[in-house]
């Protein structure tokens, strides 16, 4: 087996999330602060800013005259959905390659965050829950330790499939089993060291198991509800397919219906060309 | 040439050059279809059970669903030849997340729709692998018929 600190040590060979978005989450969280303050710390970053550009004028976003400044961006996308495209485009980079141990091609482990992250976000303003933004960038962050784990996982493949196939474990709970810890825990571990909300690394250690987050439990179902969906419509899905837990009594708490239910999934297909490029631009 | 088969699509071919194929199939079903004496083919990704959700979305986008989508295969086949005696039928798909029941088990409701639809219509199913928590992938060549399902984390398995 694999020492386990070797594994938690490899959490440093991910990209760095750049101090922008530290900067941009500190302005989010701030009641005082002012799009003048988001236009800024922007501005002063210029991939952050061509990339922003880019994502808020692809087809995606619909608009008739293409944004040409960051503050022309948040004016008419607003504050909250000019945060999401620029944590998008820096989380990218750590989720775009190929994850052999989960059977993920280049692109796959991308295409399902950022798919998570927007059915979350659809999710949570139909719930009419305040922090969207905290929901969408643990959404799109919650796999983060798959980045990790991966090729621990790739290793040790017939070992947890052959427990999963068993029957009685989930493809988390075999990766724990197998190796000592779980792309959950590890992705949490992340974001602690990138310094994230408390919240947020509630909401990634616990995705899978909505009920044990302390935190922000309600957030935690609703991008445990987003990510069962992604699997449910094999967005970007993995050797891990659908193998995980369902916690259909914290889920039922939220009041959807089935028809809330099938209607995100529906709206979601219709759009799923324009999510293609933006997923092709990062 | 490998003609991709998109969640909520179909494509229906009569030349020898394609090969149907859809990826990802979660609680989705993938349905093949083919004639081999006409030698037409054709593949389906439906999403969901039921069109009542949304009459009009399903005008736009009938594959969505299994009541809109199924009869448009059969009938798109038979625009290029096929005859439905003749027809072999694959099934894969309707996976479901682990502890899922109820509504929420819509890989479930789908497998329930495809086999009410197809037995109204007495078309009998060939070959299904359905249900479980895998990810699959079905592609059909229109050349001969052949079908290749692909079982997340396993090898092809050709049909």
């Amino acid at each position: 087996m694999t020492d386990l600190r070797t594994i938690i040590k490899d959490i440093a060979k991910l990209k760095p999330i750049p101090q922008v978005v530290n900067k941009i989450l500190a302005i989010q969280q701030d009641p005082d602060s002012s799009m003048e303050d988001l236009a800024r710390v922007i501005s002063h970053d210029a991939i952050t800013t061509a990339n922003l550009l880019r994502a808020a004028n692809s087809a995606y976003y619909a608009r008739p005259k293409a944004f040409e400044s960051v503050q022309q961006a948040i004016v008419y996308l607003g504050m909250d959905e000019v945060v999401d495209i620029v944590l998008m485009s820096s989380s990218a980079k750590n989720l775009k390659h190929p994850q052999k141990g989960y059977g993920l091609k280049a692109g796959d482990l991308w295409r399902n965050s950022l798919a998570s992250a927007l059915i979350s976000r659809e999710l949570s303003q139909k719930l009419n829950m305040a922090n969207s933004h905290l929901i969408f960038t643990s959404a799109l962050l919650k796999d983060i330790g798959k980045a990790v784990l991966g090729q621990y996982v790739w290793a040790s493949t017939k070992d947890i499939c052959a427990l999963v196939e068993g029957g009685d474990r989930s493809f988390q709970e075999a990766e724990k089993n197998i190796l000592g810890i779980d792309h959950a825990e590890l992705g949490a571990m992340a974001a602690e060291a990138w310094q994230f909300s408390p919240e947020m690394v509630d909401i990634i250690r616990h995705h899978h198991q909505p009920a044990n987050a302390a935190l922000a439990r309600q957030e935690t179902v609703v991008v445990h509800l987003s990510d069962t969906i992604c699997m449910m419509m094999g967005i970007g899905g993995g050797s891990d397919g659908l193998a995980y837990r369902f916690d259909q009594t914290m889920i039922e708490k939220l009041g959807l219906s089935d028809e809330d239910l099938q209607v995100v999934m529906v709206d979601f297909a219709e759009k799923i060309d324009e999510i293609e490029q933006l997923i092709a631009l990062n | 040439m490998n003609i991709v088969v998109g969640v909520a699509d179909m494509k229906v071919s009569n030349d020898p050059e394609k090969v149907l194929v859809t990826y990802s199939l979660g609680s989705c079903i993938g349905i093949a279809i083919y004639d081999s004496v006409a030698r037409v083919g054709g593949l389906l990704h439906f999403m969901l059970p039921d069109s009542e959700l949304d009459q009009s979305k399903a005008r736009r986008r009938p594959f969505m669903f299994a009541d809109t989508g199924i009869p448009r295969l059969f009938k798109t086949a038979y625009e290029l030849g096929a005859k439905k005696n003749r027809m072999r039928v694959i099934v894969a798909g309707g996976a479901q997340v682990l502890d899922q029941h109820g509504f929420f088990n819509i890989g479930q409701r789908n497998q329930a729709a495809l086999r009410n639809i197809l037995q109204r219509n007495n078309v009998m199913i060939d070959y299904a692998h359905v249900g479980g928590s895998a990810n699959r992938t079905l592609r059909l060549a229109v050349r001969d018929g052949r079908a290749g399902l692909k079982v997340s984390g396993q090898g092809e398995q050709i049909l």
